[in-house]
């Protein structure tokens, strides 16, 4: 029961927002249901007690309405309603247009991701995964920047595409469960489809996750996108959306395809390494902060998904710390864009400078992030990005090398970012400046401590996913094993 | 477990102590207050380090562990937060914070003026800290965490003039150059786990053993963990940032990029002697890039003009000297030269920092002169740190440098007269230094020069008695002596044992190189003191070898001919060729094609947002209701 609460109270309350009329107490009941959740997911992810929920929903179909996790789930759960009160406190006292309907808007994405997270069938994924997509369309539609009609438009049909192939496969999968057909994941698994058809499905169901996590080359939407949408949309986005991709490949993948997987791997592992060069190097010639930012996001997120494709313990346990790490990191970062734009009135570099000389906490601040982005240790990112590099090294030194340029290459675009903004010499344009507010500090304070503690004691996460990478190896070591003996 | 112990974690935590209480309370101290928190601090941990040596020696053990907690666990990989205490771990302790203390308090006289002094001292404190990390990890992680936090420390302070952009450049560029080194090293540690399923420190020696000499995969670790320490020790291919850090305040330099940072590299391979040992051909190669830097170091030294662009390239040469100490297997001698050019650098440079104070920001030895009159106190203390360098009996840098060239002799005759030649060529730049700046008349008009504040010259000369009988720690048995520091370091290292060399070839050594060293003294002070010559002023024709070593080989222009400027083109390509001009166009072509489709059901689509709003909150409470009911 706790999961349908869970699932239902951002939804529930951001419906009931209308009938406030003044825009601080519509925030205030936003973050208020949002920091709810997060104690029952905190209180749930601490509980020894296993819960789910499930009941017969659409009969004809042998569909049911189940809610229930793993720790894989959980990890995304923790993530999303760990980031959703920051994404929420952002838009405190700014202004926006139509706060009531931003706010519902917001915490039904919210309500949808924890429905894709929760969903223990293939149906109720697809349903909630395509729900994600509705609020944060709109979101981006009325709230993005310039350009935002075309932007949206492309966003909007580039995820689509990608829905309609992820359909296709679930539909297919249907009619191959036995007797009364079900869509169950735990039904999907036995379904041991032979080989030949494995490898054209993988496809099949990879271009959604593919198209959201971005995996080179299906992300051209994401840098303008993430450029034009407002903050609130863009933490959405990169912070948890991104992470869809990653859970979806998880749960559909893995378990279900796994020849595909096997034969597809270093496809998938090569172009996400790719993806890692190819977004830190396109990071450097950025003029614009926030874009910059996208991209090295996109190096990151490549970095992730060739680290899942090894498919070893050291690889998925860094993965699922990476997903928290990079969540809570990029949330930061975004928000820093905004401020930074709020002062400067400018993204672009060549119109910035000196900010530290007027805002030295805000300097420190935004250089523990940027720390935490280049994996610098005793930040979460290191731990991450160490357990995913050496994931990779078992699998060939030469990955581990390619995914390990992502040091090199984001102490250069990042420090040089951190240059352009807040070194050198003052711009005249700042000369009214403030440093940070007491808003800013709520939200910075307790995400670089997030970054900070994970650096330093990242073992409750381990823990955490222990059991569930272990029995996602053992989905596959066994036909590995069997795939190795026939082909030696 | 030894009693008392635990005490050695206070030696990191207070450098740590210090830097919350100077970071974050950096508005509120005024005047020398920071200043003052963190020299003490430093100044406890050196105590209490001298009380660890002596609680280890009496406990009649080696060596003694201290865990933290558990960092990471997952599967087979187990990491502990843990110390290690034995005597290599001390002795760099000792170092950095001796050193340090006398450095922090100098920093009070010579940044009293600089209205960032609070989180200079913060960062001083922090780099301290991550030091103290990187010498006492039980185990590869630990000090990797060290070695990237002296890295960033060392970024923020050689970028500690923000406003300058070419200040900020600097500090990119060591940064970066460092971080290619530790993409090497992380590999390596990252191979050294699979290969012994830890990284722990004991545990890898322990089994070390079971390969043979050239074991393949040794061989390679040993080579990534160098590649770590190329960068951080400033060697070839990696050096061209360490002249470049001296952008930063100059106790900086003296502490960071002179007696402790850029040790780390010679200390790193020290610690895994046992694993170098197996590997000759790493060891090859670490005595040929010694060799080579040791050098191209002291050439280029020759030709500078900037006070501390020549200690600076100074360091780089000695730092190859080391690097020659490791490679020859000679670990103990290395980590010796490695405490006698602590003490002699970081005076030279703090001498420099006096000078600079006094010339009031000037930094050209040709525009200087004549100061031994008028800074009688950094004059013979410089004086004391350049017959150091120099490598003159009985100076401190005569016993770790003789113990370096003796041990290459052992070796390999070339190699000796090699190692032999780059010290002909040290003791000429530095005594070419010695005299522009504190001989003859002084050159620059309009300026009075004048002695350092106590504060500063206090630590000057406590680092001139260093350098004078800091030798002594390790007197060899050609002198009645011991070699106590050798000894003393034997029992956390391997090395080896080659063939004693003959006390008549030793004795026979020492007056060839000190015959000659003298000889160049003598021809430094005819052509600089008698014949008063000052080195031309910058614009005017030289001869080809003479621009080519002023140019610093024009090793920088190269790499930003190899590297940089193929990486930006290739950034800018990427981005705009390939991603705005391919990509982008094919997949929107796909998706315009599809639009086309589209419009057929595009009159459903009205534009009205409420209406959507509606029909959403509409659909999904119907939703709900129909879960519910059924």
């Amino acid at each position: 029961m706790i999961l349908l609460i869970i699932l239902l109270i951002p939804f529930l309350t951001g419906s009931f927002l209308f009938l406030f009329r003044n825009n601080s107490s519509i925030r205030f009941v936003a973050l208020a249901a949002s920091v709810v959740n997060l104690l029952l997911t905190l209180l749930l992810a601490f509980s020894a007690s296993a819960s789910n929920f499930a009941i017969n929903w659409i009969n004809f179909m042998g569909v049911q309405f189940a809610l229930g996790y793993d720790g894989i789930s959980l990890i995304m759960l923790i993530l999303t309603n760990l980031l959703f009160p920051f994404i929420l406190l952002a838009g405190f006292n700014r202004d926006q247009k139509n706060v009531s309907q931003l706010n519902f808007l917001i915490l039904s994405t919210q309500s949808a991701l924890i429905g894709v997270f929760l969903a223990q069938n293939a149906f109720l994924f697809y349903v909630f995964w395509e729900l994600a997509l509705i609020p944060v369309y709109f979101i981006l539609l009325i709230w993005g920047g310039d350009g935002r009609r075309s932007i949206t438009l492309k966003f909007f049909i580039y995820t689509l595409t990608g829905s309609l192939f992820l359909l296709f496969g679930i539909i297919y999968l249907y009619h191959l469960t036995p007797g009364n057909h079900s869509t169950d994941f735990a039904i999907f698994r036995q379904l041991h489809i032979p080989e030949s058809n494995q490898i054209w499905l993988f496809w099949i169901l990879f271009i959604a996750f593919a198209i959201k996590m971005p995996v080179f080359p299906f992300h051209t939407w994401q840098p303008s996108t993430y450029t034009m949408a407002p903050t609130q949309g863009v933490m959405i986005l990169a912070g948890v959306m991104t992470k869809m991709g990653i859970y979806g490949a998880l749960r559909f993948l893995f378990p279900i395809v796994p020849l595909g997987v096997l034969y597809w791997q270093n496809t998938i592992i090569i172009l996400s390494l790719i993806g890692v060069v190819y977004a830190s190097t396109i990071a450097f010639r950025q003029s614009n902060l926030k874009k910059l930012v996208a991209y090295s996001s996109m190096a990151h997120i490549s970095l992730m998904v060739a680290a899942m494709f090894v498919q070893n313990q050291f690889a998925l346990q860094g993965l699922l710390f990476q997903v928290i790490s990079h969540g809570v990191t990029i949330v930061a970062l975004f928000y820093l864009v905004l401020i930074i734009k709020e002062k400067t009135g400018t993204q672009e570099f060549q119109q910035m400078g000196g900010l530290k000389l007027k805002a030295p906490q805000m300097s420190i601040i935004f250089l523990i992030v940027v720390l935490g982005s280049i994996a610098l240790p005793l930040t979460a990112g290191f731990v991450g990005e160490l357990l995913m590099i050496t994931g990779l090294f078992r699998q060939s030194a030469w990955f581990a090398f390619i995914g390990g340029t992502t040091m090199i290459l984001g102490a250069i675009y990042m420090l040089y970012a951190y240059q352009r903004v807040m070194l050198g010499e003052e711009k005249s344009t700042h000369e009214k400046i403030t440093d940070l507010k007491s808003l800013d500090y709520l939200i910075l304070v307790p995400l670089i401590a997030i970054i900070l503690v994970l650096g330093i004691y990242p073992q409750p996460i381990f823990n955490l996913v222990e059991e569930s990478v272990r029995s996602m190896q053992n989905l596959l070591s066994p036909i590995a094993t069997v795939v190795s003996a026939i082909v030696h | 477990m030894i009693p008392h112990m635990n005490l050695a974690l206070l030696v990191p935590a207070l450098p740590l102590l210090g830097f919350l209480i100077t970071g974050l309370g950096y508005k509120r101290f005024r005047n020398n207050q920071a200043g003052i928190i963190a020299s003490s601090a430093v100044g406890l941990s050196f105590l209490i380090s001298l009380s660890s040596l002596f609680v280890l020696r009496n406990s009649g053990q080696d060596s003694a562990t201290l865990t933290l907690f558990n960092w990471i666990s997952v599967g087979k990989m187990n990491i502990p937060f843990a110390f290690l205490i034995d005597h290599l771990s001390l002795t760099m302790m000792l170092i950095i914070t001796g050193v340090g203390t006398l450095i922090h308090i100098y920093s009070i006289g010579y940044m009293h003026a600089d209205n960032r002094v609070n989180s200079f001292f913060a960062q001083m404190n922090l780099f301290t800290f991550s030091m103290l990390l990187l010498v006492m990890g039980a185990n590869y992680l630990i000090l990797f965490i060290g070695w990237e936090g002296v890295g960033l420390c060392s970024y923020l302070l050689i970028g500690f003039w923000f406003e300058n952009p070419a200040f900020n450049y600097a500090a990119r560029k060591a940064f970066v150059m460092n971080r290619i080194g530790d993409l090497g090293f992380i590999l390596g540690i990252i191979l050294l786990f699979f290969t012994f399923n830890s990284v722990s420190f004991s545990e890898v020696f322990a089994q070390a053993s079971s390969f043979q000499v050239g074991a393949p995969v040794i061989t390679l670790i040993t080579m990534l963990l160098l590649v770590g320490a190329v960068g951080k020790s400033a060697q070839i291919p990696l050096f061209t940032w360490l002249p470049d850090a001296m952008a930063g305040p100059t106790p900086v330099s003296a502490l960071i990029h002179a007696a402790t940072m850029v040790t780390a590299g010679i200390y790193m391979i020290a610690r895994s002697s046992v694993l170098y040992i197996l590997a000759p051909t790493t060891l090859t190669l670490i005595t040929i890039i010694g060799l080579a830097t040791a050098l191209l170091g002291a050439i280029i030294g020759l030709k500078q003009n900037d006070i501390k662009k020549v200690l600076a390239y100074s360091t780089v040469s000695q730092l190859g000297y080391m690097f020659i100490a490791l490679g020859v297997g000679a670990f103990s001698t290395a980590v010796f030269h490695v405490t006698t050019h602590a003490f002699f650098k970081a005076l030279l440079f703090l001498g420099a920092g006096s000078i600079i104070h006094a010339m009031g920001g000037e930094q050209d030895i040709r525009k200087m002169g004549g100061l031994r009159t008028k800074m009688p106190v950094t004059y013979w203390t410089f004086l004391a740190a350049t017959l150091a360098i120099s490598g003159i009996p009985p100076f401190s840098g005569f016993f770790s440098k003789d113990l370096i060239l003796s041990k290459a002799f052992e070796h390999n005759f070339i190699l000796y007269i090699l190692a032999l030649g780059g010290a002909l060529l040290t003791s000429f730049y530095m005594f070419r230094l010695l005299y522009l700046v504190f001989f003859g008349e002084q050159r620059l008009a309009g300026s009075h020069p004048h002695e350092s504040p106590k504060v500063m010259t206090i630590p000057l000369i406590i680092l001139a008695i260093l350098s004078v009988f800091g030798g002594f720690l390790n007197v060899p048995t050609l002198f009645g002596g011991d070699s106590n520091f050798g000894v003393f370091l034997q029992k956390a290292m391997t090395s080896f044992s080659g063939e004693e060399l003959s006390h008549t070839t030793e004795i026979s050594l020492i007056l060839i190189s000190s015959l000659l060293i003298g000889l160049v003294i003598l021809f430094a002070y005819r052509t600089f003191v008698t014949k008063v010559l000052v080195p031309k002023a910058d614009g005017e024709p030289m001869s080809f070898f003479g621009k080519f070593i002023t140019n610093k080989f024009y090793i920088d222009e190269f790499y930003a001919t190899i590297f940089e400027k193929p990486f930006r083109f290739l950034s800018g390509f990427l981005y705009q060729k390939i991603e705005t001009t391919i990509l982008n166009p094919a997949i929107e072509g796909i998706g315009v094609a599809t639009l086309k489709l589209g419009e057929l059901v595009r009159k459903i689509q009205r534009g009205n947002m409420s209406f959507y709003f509606f029909a959403m909150v509409a659909g999904i409470l119907l939703f709900i209701i129909f879960i519910l009911t059924i």
